[in-house]
């Protein structure tokens, strides 16, 4: 088991995170008690059933909401005092979202939508479009610089959107589902990619995911259960992106593609 | 301009270039409501400023001289002397007036009693310089019968149609003119009436009579002086200035020579162009006001259904504040493109008014006169820079207040929540 242990070095800390929602009165515990340390290149997959709180913990890591008690550590800094101007700061510039629906913005380009970090953080144009190109060419979907998301296929909708989330360096990229709408061919392709960027970038990947593929591919994998961590488990990982192989993976239990 | 401001201009250029028929429509609001304005006002420009017009022209000039309270108490206690009168003429010939001056009138001016053998009347005598109230006044064509006042004429009156059938005379008939001299004393002077003008204004063609001005002097014995100089000039926008420059030059005769314009000399005539031109800024008003609420509509229903759009912007480090910019700038953009065509079909409506003006003869059945005025019915547009920039003021601030809820709406958006938009 991974405890929270460890030196202020790690990509992600929680401590005691706790994430309590209010609807109609009645008080739902999303998240329970969490406490993790996630070290810089980790491959990381939350893992669990629907209801389980992987997307709350994940919107907790990434400062999209404020748990109701503890605190979250990402690359070294504490969330939970952030100001939302920090926060978005802080997003912008060491944590990558990839999104279940992709999620790209349908009026840009997909160089645009793979641009649009560093634009933000005021890097030139210069730079911006010859590190777009090149992840392009790695990605395999150069050439589709031009296009919007609406003439695009569902899989190289996720490689932009995975570049865009990668493109600015971060030391974190949080991943929602990111195979969910795609097929079993492109998800493979996508979690290849994912793997290699991670294994040769360095960046840190947390993923929620049902997918036992991308679980498959997991360094470790974390299990939630009614919001709590039930299992913190590091692997060996199995599949083409790591030339490794194992049986154990595909056996993994109570998670399997479309189960949401 | 910043890479950050260009990507949210470009965002906010292709929002609204998506939402096509969104768009439009509300364009179409705007570019009916800025069109509407710049012609309306351009318009209610041209109406005022033919009914300052003629109101200065029937009455004391852009700018009138006078002596301190003559304009209160009107009698020739306070009147010009005869070297005031020539400091006046010698001011109106300074290079820093005379270019602004399109014509002047000199005038005796005290109210007197008409009478003839059938009845008494008050009245106002107006004592003038024939020829040169024939290029000033409007009244000497408003003649119907017989002639206007000519240099030549002595004892003779040019009187309103109401006052001549009230006092039951003709043309030719002579009546007897009663008013204090400058002494104090009755003096009564016989006149024949010359001619017979209608203005349409009740008070006017029951009550005022012209004389020649040699005539009032030797009656009132005020040889050389005048009550007033009426002053008539370009527009009603050359007041101002003029004005300014008429008590600089005559500063030294201060005490005795006052310096009014048409709002002061005729408050009842500035009151109603005012009244006029506040009741048109409340159409305006209304008319922008509906312009910017389907403008809130139009941003706020987009801003609504891109929730998931914007939770993701901000997930990707976009600030709040680069939301509500990014929102300000779709209504801005909409409003100043669609503001710019309105004020062009304004323009283009206001010139094609120019020729021919509109005609609202078929709204009035008989004259229309208020505050001493008649209204011509065919009203002609008047235009003036000032417009477009009052037009694109209105533009800029629909703009930013249309925009200014969706923008706050947008940044209040929870990201966490917004990505489980649909």
């Amino acid at each position: 088991m991974h405890g929270v242990q460890g030196g202020d070095r790690a990509a992600v800390r929680t401590e005691d995170v706790w994430k309590v929602f209010e609807h109609e009165g009645i008080e739902v515990e999303a998240v329970r008690g969490v406490d993790l340390k996630i070290d810089p290149g980790e491959f990381v997959v939350l893992a669990g059933p629907s209801g389980s709180g992987k997307t709350t913990l994940l919107n907790l890591i990434g400062g999209l909401t404020r748990p109701t008690r503890g605190q979250v550590w990402v690359a070294g800094r504490e969330l939970t005092a952030m100001s939302e101007k920090e926060l978005a700061r802080l997003r912008l510039e060491q944590v990558g979202f990839v999104f279940q629906a992709y999620n790209l913005l349908p009026v840009l380009t997909a160089l645009e939508n793979a641009e649009f970090s560093m634009l933000l953080r005021g890097l030139d144009e210069e730079e911006r479009r010859r590190r777009v190109e090149k992840l392009f060419a790695r990605m395999g979907i150069a050439g589709l610089e031009t296009r919007r998301p609406g003439k695009l296929s569902g899989g190289q909708q996720q490689r932009v959107a995975i570049a865009r989330a990668v493109v600015g360096e971060p030391a974190l990229v949080l991943a929602d589902e990111p195979t969910a709408n795609v097929d079993s061919v492109t998800s493979e392709g996508l979690i290849d990619l994912m793997a290699e960027l991670n294994r040769e970038l360095g960046i840190t990947f947390v993923f929620a995911t049902h997918d036992t593929r991308l679980m498959r591919r997991a360094r470790r994998l974390i299990k939630l259960v009614d919001g709590a961590v039930a299992a913190d488990e590091a692997r060996e990982p199995v599949g083409p992106g790591n030339g490794m192989g194992g049986p154990e993976a595909a056996a993994e239990p109570g998670a399997s593609p479309g189960e949401e | 301009m910043s890479d950050r401001l260009r990507l949210l201009l470009r965002l906010a250029v292709r929002n609204i270039r998506t939402q096509t028929r969104r768009s439009i429509l509300t364009g179409l609001a705007m570019v009916v409501g800025l069109g509407l304005l710049v012609m309306s006002r351009s318009m209610a420009e041209g109406g005022h400023e033919d009914w300052i017009e003629k109101g200065v022209r029937m009455g004391s000039g852009h700018v009138t001289l006078q002596a301190p309270g003559f304009a209160a108490r009107r009698t020739l206690d306070y009147r010009l002397a005869r070297d005031d009168l020539e400091a006046v003429r010698m001011a109106l010939g300074d290079s820093s007036v005379a270019p602004a001056v399109h014509g002047y009138a000199v005038r005796l001016e005290l109210a007197g009693l008409a009478s003839s053998a059938n009845a008494a009347v008050p009245v106002a005598i107006v004592a003038v310089e024939p020829e040169r109230e024939r290029r000033f006044s409007e009244l000497p064509a408003k003649l119907v019968e017989g002639r206007y006042l000519v240099a030549e004429d002595g004892l003779h009156a040019f009187v309103g149609q109401q006052l001549l059938e009230r006092l039951d005379l003709d043309v030719g008939s002579r009546l007897v003119l009663t008013a204090q001299d400058a002494e104090g004393e009755i003096a009564a002077q016989l006149v024949r009436v010359a001619g017979v003008f209608r203005s349409g204004v009740p008070e006017t063609d029951q009550g005022v009579v012209h004389i020649p001005l040699s005539t009032a002097r030797g009656w009132l014995r005020v040889e050389g002086s005048a009550t007033s100089v009426a002053i008539l000039l370009a527009n009603s926008r050359a007041v101002g200035p003029a004005t300014r420059r008429l008590e600089r030059v005559l500063a030294d005769r201060a005490d005795r020579v006052a310096v009014l314009d048409w709002k002061e000399a005729m408050p009842a005539l500035h009151a109603a162009v005012r009244l006029d031109d506040f009741a048109d800024w409340v159409f305006h008003a209304i008319t922008l006001a509906i312009v910017a609420l389907a403008i809130v509509n139009t941003i706020l229903m987009s801003v609504l259904h891109r929730t998931r759009e914007f939770g993701v912007t901000r997930a990707l480090g976009m600030s709040r504040a680069d939301t509500g910019t990014q929102v300000m700038l779709e209504g801005l953009v909409l409003t100043s493109v669609s503001g710019l065509i309105g004020i062009g079909v304004g323009l283009g409506l206001t010139w094609l008014l120019f020729r021919n003006g509109l005609d609202f003869t078929f709204l009035f059945e008989q004259e229309l006169e208020m505050a001493g005025v008649v209204f011509d019915p065919v009203i002609y547009p008047r235009f003036h820079v000032s417009q477009i920039l009052w037009s694109l003021g209105f533009v800029f601030v629909i703009g930013v207040l249309s925009s200014l809820y969706p923008a706050y709406r947008a940044t209040r958006i929870e990201v966490a929540e917004a990505m489980k938009f649909e």
